[in-house]
């Protein structure tokens, strides 16, 4: 029943099945990830932190009737899984019954493949390939008289799920990612890239992209709070979205009433031009097509046309709402309910930088920090800008402007939003910048 | 001691690759979580992880590398690795890595406990937690009930190139109870104790003291109450913190400003910077001269508090305000020389796995002289505001906007009105200028944080922040509401 780390999915499938076979309890699921992920970090154009991180855990969910209990563990011999699967087993006897509990899921569609989402040339990327790019966005720095901070990174994920209702899933994929702040004396910039092999991020446009935006910034002035228009660059929109669909797009938060989209499902929530969905398959998304039960993920309407849809599901919810499992559910234990991790916002028809022409007088944010959610039925966040911010005057970027507060309620910014034509994925979401009218920053800070 | 052969062997691999100085960790991490949610056990999960990571110098320039897979070959294949990846970090490379020395130390650290938790029955945990929560739901018209439990036992071996070996046993345990009330368009919530329980070094006599029990009614009616409470006003009022929001307060805009590594540069890209830049040590005034803030990563119960940090330094208390002047910062032994400050036993890792990183320790505001009461005894008119809900600080750690769960208002003395969505916003340097008055030692918690984000790949670390309430004067309060 152990097993070695390197194995493939069929030697892992066979341990998997083995530990079902010896589970005594009514349902047994099991799921085995691995992982091996490297990151190389930079500050002031050296590399000062650089880590390989291995690891691998066994994970195993029993039950009892309408009882549960999980136990998990990272030592995979044989001894230490028969553990882990009696701890599993007797912590279910000890839950009470969870009456609402449908038993583990079975069958559902087969799981759709992914084109690409396996890059052997990432999965086995060295610490001098990383550094090698490292040295390329340092030149670039040097270049032009700036220092930066960020990482290069590479990983490679397994994870293989099985469960005694004869679900049997592996999947394999790599993702590589940049991160580049260029610094200047008095300005900053942001660049980022993400994608499922190394060899398609562009280092040196990405560093370029960050160091224009040092120089253009410099100097910056303060600007007084107020509501302005606003263009949010993706990696500043992602933070939005991310607070929308962790808060509102579940099927947990629905079910208690939180959600701002409780008892609004067929509402107009946000703008006509507003759409937005969960689809692993995306091809831009680094999505995995299947959720952590082994069920296939579906592509999932949340907002159409300003209109909300619905949310996503898992078994549990699937069943006490009396709704199509959408195949989202997370590791259990799980007390948070399903959430979706693919979001896409649908393009608007005007390209970035034409929206940026389009405003007579505003600020463009590269990127946000510290986003924090401040009233959850509102969605009023709050949070600062980072990074490079600039105003616009009569459509042109003219000066670099000094970080500020904002307090928006993400709901209604969408609702006097124009959404701008070119996707691009920021972290696991893929999405377009953003104007947005009467935006509201609150106070400034020093810098 | 335990992997004290493993330990042996990854050394000296790293050293036969040319590493200058190494040094291993192997842990095993042990979880026990027990969560009720509505009348039903929604997380009930038992984890164990076993491990080790190297870290090797060479050439000035750091390397690391870990496994799960502790076996001779895969110790060997590791170690290697770190090497090969310091030698990678030294292509692109200023003026390397220096080491502040650390002693040579050979010990064992147990977290002392009264109640081991192993004698607890799991059965014992899970009834309790049915019994606050349904408690909780005893308030008419809250939505949702939660209690949880958590006990964490990390077990860990540290030995480096310098001849230390030190065994330690750390032994953590945490609870809260939540109510969330929706209705009248709202949705509110409350936390007890604090702001996320209370999450405390020990054994299960921290579960015990907790008092979720006695507490869970009055959680689950002052949630309902909320929904029609008050708006905060907004304005420039006084304001008084009770303590677990001062604890917040002190992790953002005092434990992360004073981590050394921030202050570098070393965060620029994702935590931050700091505004209290070297130039400002021993001068800069951080805040009123009432304002006494130490990192004690010795202190009795704090969440932090262990026998030694992951690069093997012995736990210190170092000052880092004293009497409102900016004195000095949490350090490892690779950024002490920057700022020619001592190393306090604050650099750890999330587990055995991660890279050490200084760490927000146990950054404690000394307690004041004030008697609780007398805090609001002494305002005319102002608001109490009690329990974290949202916090926000800008990279440098100087504008902040925190808003929390309760509020009342103050009028002559005396708690009045409850209002709903309290939120106050100021300047790191001018608020804790405008603290006139702290609490007591009576009133002093040492506030566990079990969820703090910092470094790359993102760790989670645990933070205390021990504090008595607090006033402070003057402050914007209400932002974000009516702007």
């Amino acid at each position: 029943m152990a097993i070695d780390t390197t194995s493939g999915p069929d030697a892992i499938a066979s341990v998997l099945s083995g530990v079902i076979a010896a589970s005594n309890v009514d349902e047994t699921e099991v799921i085995f990830s691995r992982s091996e992920a490297a990151l190389t970090r930079y500050t002031r154009n050296e590399i000062h932190e650089n880590v390989i991180e291995g690891d691998a855990s066994l994970s195993i969910r029993a039950v009892v009737g309408k009882r549960v209990g999980v136990a998990s563990t990272s030592r995979l011999d044989d001894r230490a899984i028969a553990d882990t699967l009696a701890r599993a087993a007797s912590i279910a006897r000890l839950s009470p019954e969870d009456p609402m509990f449908p038993g583990l899921p079975e069958g559902g569609p087969e799981p759709r493949t992914l084109a690409g989402a396996y890059d052997a040339a990432t999965a086995s990327a060295s610490p001098d390939d990383r550094a090698a790019a490292v040295g390329r966005i340092a030149a670039t720095m040097q270049h032009h008289q700036l220092h930066a901070a960020g990482f290069v990174a590479s990983r490679c994920d397994a994870i293989a799920i099985a469960n005694s209702k004869g679900t049997r899933r592996y999947f394999e994929s790599t993702d590589a990612s940049v991160n580049i702040k260029a610094i200047g004396d008095d300005s900053s910039g942001y660049a980022e890239g993400f994608a499922r092999s190394l060899e398609q991020l562009d280092f040196d446009a990405l560093a370029a992209i960050a160091a224009k935006k040092v120089l253009d910034g410099r100097d910056p002035e303060p600007l007084g709070p107020g509501a302005y228009t606003v263009i949010l660059e993706p990696p500043a929109f992602r933070e939005f979205l991310g607070y929308l669909s962790w808060a509102g797009f579940g099927a947990q938060s629905l079910d208690d009433g939180s959600s701002f989209l409780a008892g609004r499902i067929g509402d107009h929530v946000m703008g006509k031009n507003v759409t937005i969905r969960d689809d692993f398959a995306h091809p831009l998304s680094p999505g995995i097509p299947i959720d952590f039960e082994g069920m296939a993920r579906t592509s999932v309407p949340i907002i159409e046309a300003g209109v909300a849809k619905g949310v996503v599901y898992d078994s549990y919810y699937a069943h006490k709402l009396g709704h199509a499992n959408t195949g989202h559910a997370l590791p259990a234990p799980n007390s948070i309910g399903p959430l979706p991790l693919n979001i896409i916002v649908e393009p608007g028809s005007y390209s970035t930088a034409e929206l940026v022409r389009s405003v007579e007088h505003g600020v463009l944010v590269s990127r946000t920090w510290y986003i924090r959610l401040v009233d959850q039925k509102k969605m009023l966040i709050t949070g600062m800008t980072r990074d490079g911010v600039f105003l616009i005057e009569h459509g042109v970027i003219t000066r670099g402007l000094k970080n500020m507060r904002f307090n928006e309620s993400i709901i209604e910014a969408l609702g006097r939003c124009e959404l701008a034509s070119e996707l691009v994925r920021s972290e696991n979401m893929v999405l377009p910048a953003v104007r947005i009218d009467g935006f509201h920053f609150t106070s400034a800070t020093t810098f | 001691m335990r992997f004290e052969a493993e330990a042996k062997r990854a050394l000296d691999t790293a050293t036969a690759r040319g590493a200058d100085y190494a040094d291993v960790r192997f842990g095993a991490v042990h979880d026990e979580h027990v969560e009720v949610r509505n009348g039903v056990v929604s997380g009930f999960a038992d984890s164990e992880s076993f491990g080790f990571s190297v870290r090797v110098l060479r050439g000035g320039a750091w390397g690391f590398a870990s496994s799960a897979d502790i076996s001779d070959a895969e110790i060997d294949r590791v170690a290697a690795k770190a090497v090969e990846v310091a030698d990678a970090s030294a292509k692109v490379k200023g003026r390397g890595i220096s080491l502040a020395p650390a002693g040579k130390f050979v010990d064992t650290y147990r977290t002392p406990f009264e109640i081991d938790p192993a004698t607890v029955p799991l059965e014992d945990r899970v009834r309790y937690l049915l019994d606050v929560e349904k408690e909780v739901r005893a308030a008419k018209g809250v939505t949702v009930g939660k209690a949880s439990i958590d006990v964490w036992r990390n077990d860990k071996t540290f030995a480096s190139t310098e001849g230390s070996l030190i065994e330690q046993t750390i032994l953590q345990c945490g609870s809260a109870v939540h109510a969330l009330a929706v209705g009248n368009g709202d949705a509110q919530d409350r936390t007890f104790p604090g702001t996320c329980g209370l999450y405390q070094t020990g054994g299960y006599e921290i579960v015990r003291k907790a008092k979720l029990l006695e507490n869970a009614r009055r959680i689950g009616e002052e949630a309902v109450a909320l929904l029609t409470a008050d708006q905060c006003p907004t304005g420039d009022m006084d304001v008084v913190l009770s303590s677990d929001q001062v604890s917040l307060q002190i992790h953002e805009s005092i434990g992360h400003a004073l981590e050394l590594d921030r202050v570098m540069g070393w965060e620029a890209n994702f935590s931050g910077t700091s505004f209290a830049t070297l130039d400002k040590l021993g001068t800069f005034r951080y805040g009123n001269d009432l304002v006494n803030v130490v990192c004690d990563m010795t202190c009795p119960l704090a969440l932090a508090t262990h026998g030694y940090d992951d690069e093997g330094t012995p736990a210190r208390s170092v000052d880092l305000i004293r009497h409102g002047v900016l004195v000095g910062y949490m350090a490892g032994r690779d950024t002490a020389h920057v700022a020619n400050v001592p190393v306090g036993g604050v650099v750890r890792s999330e587990y055995w796995g991660r890279l050490p990183m200084i760490r927000i320790g146990n950054v404690n505001l000394e307690p004041g002289n004030v008697p609780e009461e007398q805090l609001i005894g002494d305002v005319r008119s102002g608001i109490y505001m009690e329990s974290n809900r949202s916090w926000s600080i800008d990279d440098k750690r100087l504008n902040f906007q925190f808003g929390c769960e309760i509020g009342y208002e103050i009028k002559d003395g005396k708690k009045t009105r409850m209002l709903k969505n309290p939120t106050y916003a100021g300047m790191t340097p001018a608020f804790w200028g405008a603290c006139d008055a702290i609490g007591d030692a009576k009133s002093w918690v040492a506030w566990g944080t079990p969820n703090c984000g910092k470094g790359e790949p993102m760790q989670t670390a645990r933070s205390s922040q021990g504090s008595s309430p607090a006033r402070f004067r003057g402050i914007q309060v209400g932002v974000g509401y009516g702007d």
